[in-house]
């Protein structure tokens, strides 16, 4: 195929997989994109790049950065060209995270109960009990139909031969899906007609799955329920994300203040007094969730709400606790989960990892240290790491001592090489890394994806992480219906 | 509904009534201060939007670029349209799944529109009233979209009461610092033209010509100002919609709290509905209007104890 002017140096780099080049050829489900960018001119395609970028702003789709007394609004970077997904590829991903979600929800129930899984010697109970995300508070606690986990955004990568990894579990308040939504909104605006020609999978239905199975949580067994989303308010950087989830839903849209817990029941202040709430989807961490059982500095949450909670008078979402499951040190016996309470091989694989408390593993790691990256178990958004390929000799030496001072509090993979997906980056097709969040719901029905997610991009030539904290972007995700 | 959405409901709503009443105000001033009109000053109009003393209200007054931009696009000034304009924003998006998505984007769009550098520019060097025409004509775009496209209901009454609320207070303001400039003496003869643009700023000389017909008079312009019914903002007809949208609030308020503000508002309204200009002169123009003012912000302190008081 001809190379037309803006794919002129497409350089993927070397042993990566790239999701639209099979060494020279364009692969199958990219052929209608291609066809397009090779018909639109630079020109052209800029402008689009623009109408993306007053969309998100007029929608407010931003967060603010505050200088010098004055708020700046800024949108989150977005790359125009969508990334895609087969329907092959997403049939396996369906399967591999339903089946690691079972048993994820079921390990939940299990530590927190009778606790089979450390006795029978398949996780260390000290694995368990130095996770500060354990909660003590959640023992023996009646959850609502035994879910724990409603809403879960797991991260997949693609390594070098095309193998699809689970990098990480996100399982307390995953973020993100708003851009799932909204991405897909400006695709439709900036690319007319290509959605419906290339046969992609709406994923419109997500707020009202979501909705459908926080009803269905209600203590009260009443038809009409009262749910609301609980938002740490207008500083948070997802708080976009709260109001379109709230608006989508047709759900009241609270913070901490407007709640109020009497004799184990939560109400909202409202203009004609207290009125019972009976679920909360909260997007508040459980550290803040409860002054008087967790940080009592917090003003975020509500005090006595995990009492009420405890008594099964209001249905939290997701179910506090959950951080002891997608702890990183964890995270390395998902696998070993998925066999002890299925009985089934996992679908989706682990990225190797290296516990640091077991001495030869960390001899191996500290040998073999720039070909790691080193994460702190308890951290999430990229802060924290240590990329092993290129960090300087003295970061190394520093990270080594705070390693062998808590080896509880680092594991450590191989680098994986993230594949590659064509971006629009200063006039012209570039490659980028990428990964992949689909978000899972699990209700007292089962468990169901919608066909899409967040793909994460990490805009800085050569980078690896794709984090928003680290100069990540985002993509419109297609999933294929053939 | 929420206390905090109410609040935020009701201050979005009277942060752009103040907004529509500062934008119409500057604009017919402006075109009066390019007039030989007789002893034209800024200063009323500065007393009335900001907080500066005498001295600096001197001092501003002396270039009306200054008082526009100061007015308008100042971001020192806490009561500037830029400010207010801020202010109306985040109280929308602190409520997005309580308005609808054309009524947040407006409200959005006029805030980056306010930001743009071409504004503060044209105030400075270019043409003040197409400035002034674009804002306002958004302004309008926000009353078109709240009328067509918000639901009718318990937080619509709540935009009502901000709305209504405030412009009482600035129709009774307005009159207050006009008269004073005249030390409130009815007979002295003003310039035909004085009243002309007091009329036209707030949209009430149209009115004025069809329903008096013996010329411009103190008196008649008070009369419209304050009680003539079919005038949208005169303190009666603001009045009377304040009162009914307070009613529709019966079936979801605290009973208590409910008839303590209704009493406060039937009461205040029977006083404008059964006053006319004769019989408030007798107790002096400035003194009723002092207490229609300190009443009136009574309510305002009582909605924000009995319905708004969250935290």
């Amino acid at each position: 195929m001809a190379m037309t002017e803006l794919f002129e140096k497409y350089d993927t780099p070397a042993r990566t997989w790239d999701e639209m080049y099979d060494a020279r050829e364009v692969r199958e489900p990219y052929h209608g994109i291609y066809e397009f960018l090779r018909t639109i001119s630079r020109e052209e395609l800029g402008h689009q790049e623009e109408l993306a970028r007053r969309l998100f702003m007029s929608q407010g789709i931003t967060f603010t950065v505050y200088s010098s007394g004055e708020g700046i609004e800024k949108i989150f970077p977005f790359d125009i060209i969508p990334r895609i997904i087969t329907a092959r590829d997403w049939q396996h991903i369906e399967s591999g995270i339903k089946q690691r979600l079972k048993a994820l929800n079921l390990f939940l129930k299990d530590v927190y109960s009778n606790q089979f899984i450390l006795k029978d010697n398949i996780v260390p109970f000290e694995v368990i009990y130095s996770c500060p995300h354990y909660l003590r508070e959640m023992q023996n606690v009646p959850v609502p139909h035994d879910i724990y986990i409603h809403i879960a955004g797991i991260d997949l990568i693609r390594d070098a031969d095309g193998t699809l990894y689970v990098l990480e579990d996100n399982l307390r308040t995953p973020s993100g899906v708003s851009y799932m939504i909204e991405n897909r909104e400006v695709t439709k605006r900036i690319f007319p007609a290509l959605i419906p020609q290339n046969k992609v999978r709406p994923v419109t239905l997500y707020p009202h799955l979501l909705l459908k199975n926080l009803m269905a949580l209600s203590p009260r067994p009443i038809a009409n329920p009262s749910v609301v989303l609980l938002t740490p308010g207008m500083y948070n950087s997802a708080y976009f994300e709260h109001t379109t989830l709230a608006r989508l839903m047709g759900i009241e849209l609270v913070e901490g203040s407007d709640l109020v817990v009497d004799n184990h029941h939560v109400f909202t202040k409202t203009t004609a007094g207290l009125q019972p709430v009976d679920v909360i989807y909260r997007r508040v961490d459980d550290n803040f969730l409860d002054p008087l059982v967790f940080n009592p500095d917090s003003v975020l949450g509500v005090s006595g709400i995990l009492s009420a909670y405890r008594k099964g008078n209001v249905a939290i979402v997701n179910s506090p606790g959950n951080g002891v499951a997608d702890d990183k040190a964890i995270y390395t016996y998902v696998p070993e989960m998925i066999r002890y309470y299925l009985n089934e091989e996992p679908i989706l694989k682990n990225v190797p990892t290296y516990q640091l408390t077991n001495a030869d593993e960390l001899e191996y790691v500290f040998q073999n240290i720039d070909r790691m990256v080193i994460k702190r178990t308890n951290e999430s958004g990229g802060y924290g790491m240590l990329m092993g390929h290129v960090a300087s000799e003295s970061e190394i030496i520093e990270y080594k001592a705070r390693i062998r001072e808590d080896p509880r509090q680092f594991i450590a993979q191989p680098i994986i090489s993230l594949s590659t997906s064509p971006c629009y980056i200063d006039g012209r097709i570039q490659p980028r890394r990428v990964d992949l969040r689909p978000f899972a719901l699990t209700g007292p029905e089962g468990i169901e994806i919608v066909p899409g997610g967040l793909t994460r991009v990490a805009l800085r030539e050569g980078s690896l992480v794709v984090n928003s904290s680290q100069g990540g972007g985002s993509k419109d995700t297609w999933v294929l219906s053939h | 509904m929420l206390s905090r959405v109410a609040d935020s409901l009701y201050w979005m709503s009277r942060y752009m009534e103040r907004t529509d009443c500062m934008l119409r105000m500057l604009k017919v001033n402006y075109a009066s201060s390019q007039d030989v009109v007789q002893d034209f000053t800024w200063n009323s109009i500065i007393r009335i939007f900001t907080y500066l003393n005498d001295d600096e209200v001197d001092e501003l007054a002396k270039s009306s670029r200054d008082v526009l931009s100061y007015i308008i696009t100042s971001r020192e000034n806490h009561n500037s349209v830029y400010n207010n304009i801020v202010k109306a924003r985040e109280n929308a998006r602190s409520v997005q799944d309580n308005v609808t998505v054309e009524l947040w984007q407006c409200l959005n769009d006029f805030y980056h529109l306010i930001r743009e550098p071409r504004i503060e520019r044209s105030l400075r060097e270019g043409d003040p009233v197409s400035v002034l025409d674009t804002l306002i004509r958004h302004g309008m775009l926000y009353y078109g979209i709240v009328e067509y496209t918000m639901f009718r209901g318990v937080g619509l009454s709540f935009m009502n009461l901000g709305k209504y609320l405030e412009r009482s207070l600035q129709s009774t303001d307005i009159l207050d610092i006009k008269f004073s400039d005249l030390s409130y003496d009815l007979d002295k003869p003003a310039d035909t033209a004085y009243w002309k643009y007091l009329l036209l700023s707030i949209s009430g000389y149209a009115l004025y010509l069809k329903s008096y017909r013996s010329g411009f008079e103190a008196r008649n312009v008070i009369d419209q100002i304050l009680f003539n019914v079919s005038f949208p903002r005169s303190l009666a007809y603001s009045m009377s919609l304040l009162q009914r949208n307070f009613e529709r609030l019966r079936s979801s308020s605290n009973e208590q709290s409910f008839e303590h503000i209704q009493f406060m508002i039937g009461k205040l309204y029977s006083r404008v509905k059964y006053s006319n200009v004769h019989s408030i002169t007798t107790i002096g123009l400035h003194q009723y209007l002092k207490e229609v003012h300190d009443e009136l912000h009574a309510v305002g302190q009582s909605l924000n104890k009995h319905y708004f008081a969250y935290s």
